[in-house]
């Protein structure tokens, strides 16, 4: 009796192994997309989310004036806009202070309301009045408003609505903004989800800001979850919500009444799915169309029959190795003795030129790219990356040189370093492979020149890698910056500016710096421009405030019978799935 | 009478194992800068510019007396907080989170007892014998196994090599798909147990297609304890003097073990079952993972790693009381087996 029990367990594990081969063979799940990734949704909110995993989603559900024309990252189309404003077609005033957006009629959000100027306005002033700490709509608050945002260092509001108010007007079927300045890239960051537009009917009646002037305050900086549109969606894009299952899955059907040519998928299911093996598991049995893969395992999905991987996708993320220049001292053990005795190093030590010149003359790029990045990643040559306009491709940049190094070192504090030497720590946070590998090449290479040279590498963290860098303790630290819109603006702002986002970490300040930077931004003149972020670039080598250590490519992969998928580096998460509308699957 | 005196005794200790569980994280939590809890909402290193404003606005810089007593007034009103990495509030979180754990519990713990008692009963009854060897060295090996590595083990095996026949995640996508339409009503929002109230075999047999290679994974894993404290409980029983008088009175020897030996020998098997029930009730972190069952336990981890205070706050919460109630179970199922133990 019992041989006759395993016998049977036995035919039936035949059996389904057998249809599971010829299932897998078929394309499953025909009309879904499954995308098995890690990232967790933050909210569903445009005006709120600034993670990437949200981005990907919201760019789904909802659409902005404009968009990026398929893969470029300079080019518009006109979405919810008859036209991308120029000052040929009158759309942008000759002082570039202002910005007229005609807007489509006809269209229609997901719960069949239509979309007018009226929610235009509301959509944007909105997003001014919600501002919360840590959030993306400084990018309009920058142009618009000329400020950070609605709250001074204290958290009080410093702004009426009227300055809100003013800045966004309906005329007619248009929608006019007036800028404080002129700002050149208002259009791409217009191209976000920060800029989706939301239906007013919707978030009023869910709760939401109704629009007028004496309630806006209640809705400034809500608690997190409390903002209108969380959970919540009603956009105008392809796909419409049908669930939102926080760290779990996004489920998003298609918007039947969509203004183009329906999607050609029925659904699209993001599904968090935190142990690689079982991502990769998934791909390769079918029930995930595209994974994330993190960096390290890439080799595991090559040459696989049903995988397709597009390789060298170009990123608009730099990271770079940033000194600190007047490191805090109090009760920080990284610095040692805090002299410059051989056992230490003074607050002040990488505030000498001459040491940040040694350290970059310290690094080997090439076997960093090799070993960290496959080849798959390219040395910077300044603070703007491959792929932005007035990046200057000739600038000088450093290479590895241990006899150069040695040069600078031995000049620093006028021979002082040579002679007396140094010992300090180098952080970084566990996990970070790329930045492991940095920090041990910083140390091995900068400790053969001299034997009195000592660096000692510590992992700590993500948490306290963040405590150490916001107090200034971090001696060098490393770090990457994912572009918010594509313009140099918003990477020579946080790598050299005073007030930078981190160049402020690091207490670099040079007034030239912070001259151009806003002298840059605020003219629409292209030659103009491009001689000032030329001669930044220049200035960004001589002073030397930090390393760009890496450019990376990235890689997609996808089951074969994905088609229409394309990328686009400044969507978010565009190299996982990116923008769903074109993508079918079949044969 | 006595019974319940006991219980509401024991049900009242718990608001002082609360007070003081929760006071202990707060106290861990002075040992962490706002500045670190301030991580858990950087979702994006361009946030640090706000990165001020982010402590502020939730409060991270207030004294953490003055916090915990915030807390506590909140708890009062019925909320427990945000939960960053749940994107909600912790108690929805919890009742969220709480059936996935539970099914994996319900399926996983019955077996995990049942398995174990039935070797450590028969690997004493045959001691020093070939079977006795071979299941105490199986239950070393299962006990010894890296709960990551075996789980991925079958994971290769019976979904990547056999190509989807035992898949992760609770349920597939078009049974997923079922679960939340409108046809199917989530009455206890278990899987199983749903899909039989609604009639629905499909997503019943899924579900259970799910939960296979994770109960076995655990069932492995945990019975070993179980099969050991067993077999030492019924090696002692065996040897007691009422054994050799029931086997002088010719009794057989399937009467002296089950009915003679292998109840006595319960009792440690008793309390070492309600603390891995318990142990599953909170979620098993890394089976959880492995198989892509978002539980408890993968909430907690993911909260604890975060600085996701509410979240961690509510875990302990849960956790103890949990704890109290499986004791309280144990000590009352005691009384059942054994009649000699007296409650009070």
């Amino acid at each position: 009796m019992k041989i006759k029990w395993w016998l049977l367990l036995a035919m039936v594990l035949v059996v389904a192994s057998g249809s599971a081969v010829l299932a897998a063979q078929a394309v499953k799940n025909p009309d879904t997309l499954i995308i098995a990734d890690i990232g967790t949704v933050d909210s569903l909110d445009p005006a709120w989310a600034y993670d990437t995993a949200s981005g990907a989603r919201i760019m789904n559900l909802y659409e902005t004036l404009i968009w990026y024309d398929g893969e470029n990252t300079d080019k518009f189309i006109p979405v919810l806009a008859t036209e991308v404003p120029t000052v040929e077609n009158g759309g942008i005033s000759d002082n570039g202070l202002t910005y007229t957006f005609h807007i489509k009629k006809g269209i229609k959000f997901h719960n069949g309301a239509e979309l007018t100027p009226e929610d235009v306005e509301y959509s944007f002033e909105r997003a001014m009045v919600q501002d919360r700490d840590g959030g993306p709509i400084w990018m309009l608050y920058e142009p618009l408003l000329g400020s950070h945002g609605s709250r001074d260092g204290e958290g009080n509001i410093v702004i009426d609505f009227k300055d809100i108010d003013d800045t966004i007007e309906v005329v007619g079927n248009d929608v006019v903004f007036h800028l404080k300045q002129p700002y050149p890239p208002f259009l791409a960051v217009w191209a976000n989800t920060w800029g989706s537009i939301v239906s007013k009917e919707f978030c009023v009646e869910n709760g939401d800001w109704p629009g007028t002037a004496e309630t806006w305050k209640e809705y400034n900086n809500p608690e997190p979850g409390e903002e209108g549109l969380h959970g919540i969606a009603c956009g105008s894009g392809p796909f419409k919500l049908e669930r939102w299952e926080p760290g779990v899955e996004t489920v998003l059907v298609r918007h039947n009444d969509y203004w183009r040519e329906p999607a050609k998928l029925k659904r699209a299911i993001w599904k968090v799915i935190d142990e690689w093996t079982t991502r990769k598991l998934m791909i390769m049995a079918g029930d995930a169309d595209i994974v994330y893969v993190p960096r390290q395992y890439m080799l595991e999905l090559e040459e696989i029959k049903g995988i397709r991987v597009t390789k060298n996708l170009p990123t608009i993320d730099l990271a770079a190795a940033f000194f600190n220049l007047d490191i805090n001292p109090e009760g920080n053990t990284d610095i040692g003795s805090g002299k410059l005795d051989g056992k230490g190093i003074p607050s002040d030590f990488f505030s000498d030129k001459d040491v940040r010149s040694g350290f970059a003359y310290s690094f080997d790029w090439d076997t960093y790219l090799k070993d960290v990045f496959f080849n798959e990643a390219e040395q910077p040559v300044g603070p703007i990356p491959t792929g932005l306009a007035y990046r200057n491709p000739k600038q000088k940049v450093f290479h590895f040189d241990p006899e150069k190094a040695k040069e600078y070192f031995q000049k620093a504090w006028g021979g002082k370093v040579w002679e007396k030497g140094f010992q300090f720590n180098m952080l970084y946070n566990t996990g970070n492979a790329q930045r492991e590998v940095a920090a041990f090449m910083f140390k091995e290479n900068v400790e053969s020149l001299n034997p009195k040279f000592r660096i000692e590498v510590r992992s700590v963290e993500w948490a306290s890698y963040l405590r150490e860098l916001i107090q200034r303790r971090l001696t060098l630290f490393l770090i990457g910056w994912v572009a918010d819109f594509a313009d140099a603006h918003n990477f020579v702002h946080p790598f050299m500016h005073s007030q930078g986002d981190f160049s402020c970490f690091q207490s670099y300040n040079n007034p030239l710096v912070d001259e151009l930077i806003w002298r840059a931004i605020n003219t629409t003149e292209s030659k103009e421009r491009e001689r000032m972020y030329h001669q930044l670039q220049i200035i960004y080598h001589d002073d030397c405030p930090s390393v760009p250590l890496h450019q990376m490519l990235r890689r997609h992969y996808e089951r074969d019978w994905v088609k229409g998928w394309y990328y686009n580096p400044i969507l978010p998460n565009g190299d996982i799935a990116g923008y769903l509308y074109s993508i079918s699957k079949g044969w | 009478m006595e019974v319940r005196a006991y219980i509401i005794r024991r049900v009242l200790l718990i608001i002082p194992v609360l007070v003081g569980v929760s006071l202990i994280v707060f106290a861990i939590l002075a040992l962490f800068s706002p500045e670190q809890r301030a991580a858990a909402f950087i979702t994006d290193i361009r946030q640090l510019r706000d990165i001020r404003g982010v402590i502020r606005s939730h409060g991270l810089d207030a004294p953490v007396y003055v916090q915990y007593f915030n807390w506590l007034k909140e708890v009062f009103h019925g909320n427990l907080g945000w939960s960053k990495t749940a994107q909600r509030p912790v108690l929805t979180a919890f009742f969220y989170f709480l059936p996935n754990t539970v099914e994996l519990a319900l399926f996983s713990a019955p077996l995990v007892i049942l398995v174990g008692i039935w070797l450590g009963t028969i690997s004493a009854v045959h001691q020093g014998k070939l079977i006795d060897h071979l299941t105490r060295t199986g239950a070393i090996v299962g006990w010894s196994l890296p709960t990551f590595w075996f789980g991925l083990l079958l994971l290769m095996i019976f979904y990547g090599y056999f190509r989807g026949l035992l898949p992760p995640e609770a349920l597939g996508t078009q049974a997923g798909l079922l679960v939340r339409s409108e046809a199917f009503t989530r009455y206890t929002h278990i899987n199983t147990l749903d899909a039989l109230l609604n009639g629905n075999f499909f997503i019943f047999f899924d579900a259970l297609r799910h939960l296979i290679l994770p109960v076995i994974t655990l069932t492995v894993v945990q019975c070993a304890m179980v099969m050991r404290i067993m077999r030492s409980s019924m090696l002692e029983a065996l040897a007691k003097g009422y054994i050799a008088t029931a086997r002088a009175k010719g009794a057989d020897e399937k009467t002296v073990v089950r009915k003679h030996a292998r109840r006595n020998a319960m009792i440690p098997v008793i309390t070492v079952s309600g603390y891995l029930f318990a142990l599953l009730i909170q979620g098993v972190v890394i089976t959880e993972t492995i198989f892509n069952r978002k539980g408890l336990g993968w909430w907690w981890a993911r909260a604890a790693v975060n600085l996701d205070v509410p979240a961690v706050l509510g875990s302990v919460i849960f956790s103890a009381l949990i704890f109290v109630i499986t004791n309280l179970i144990v000590d009352l199922l005691y009384a059942y087996v054994d009649p000699r133990v007296r409650l009070g």
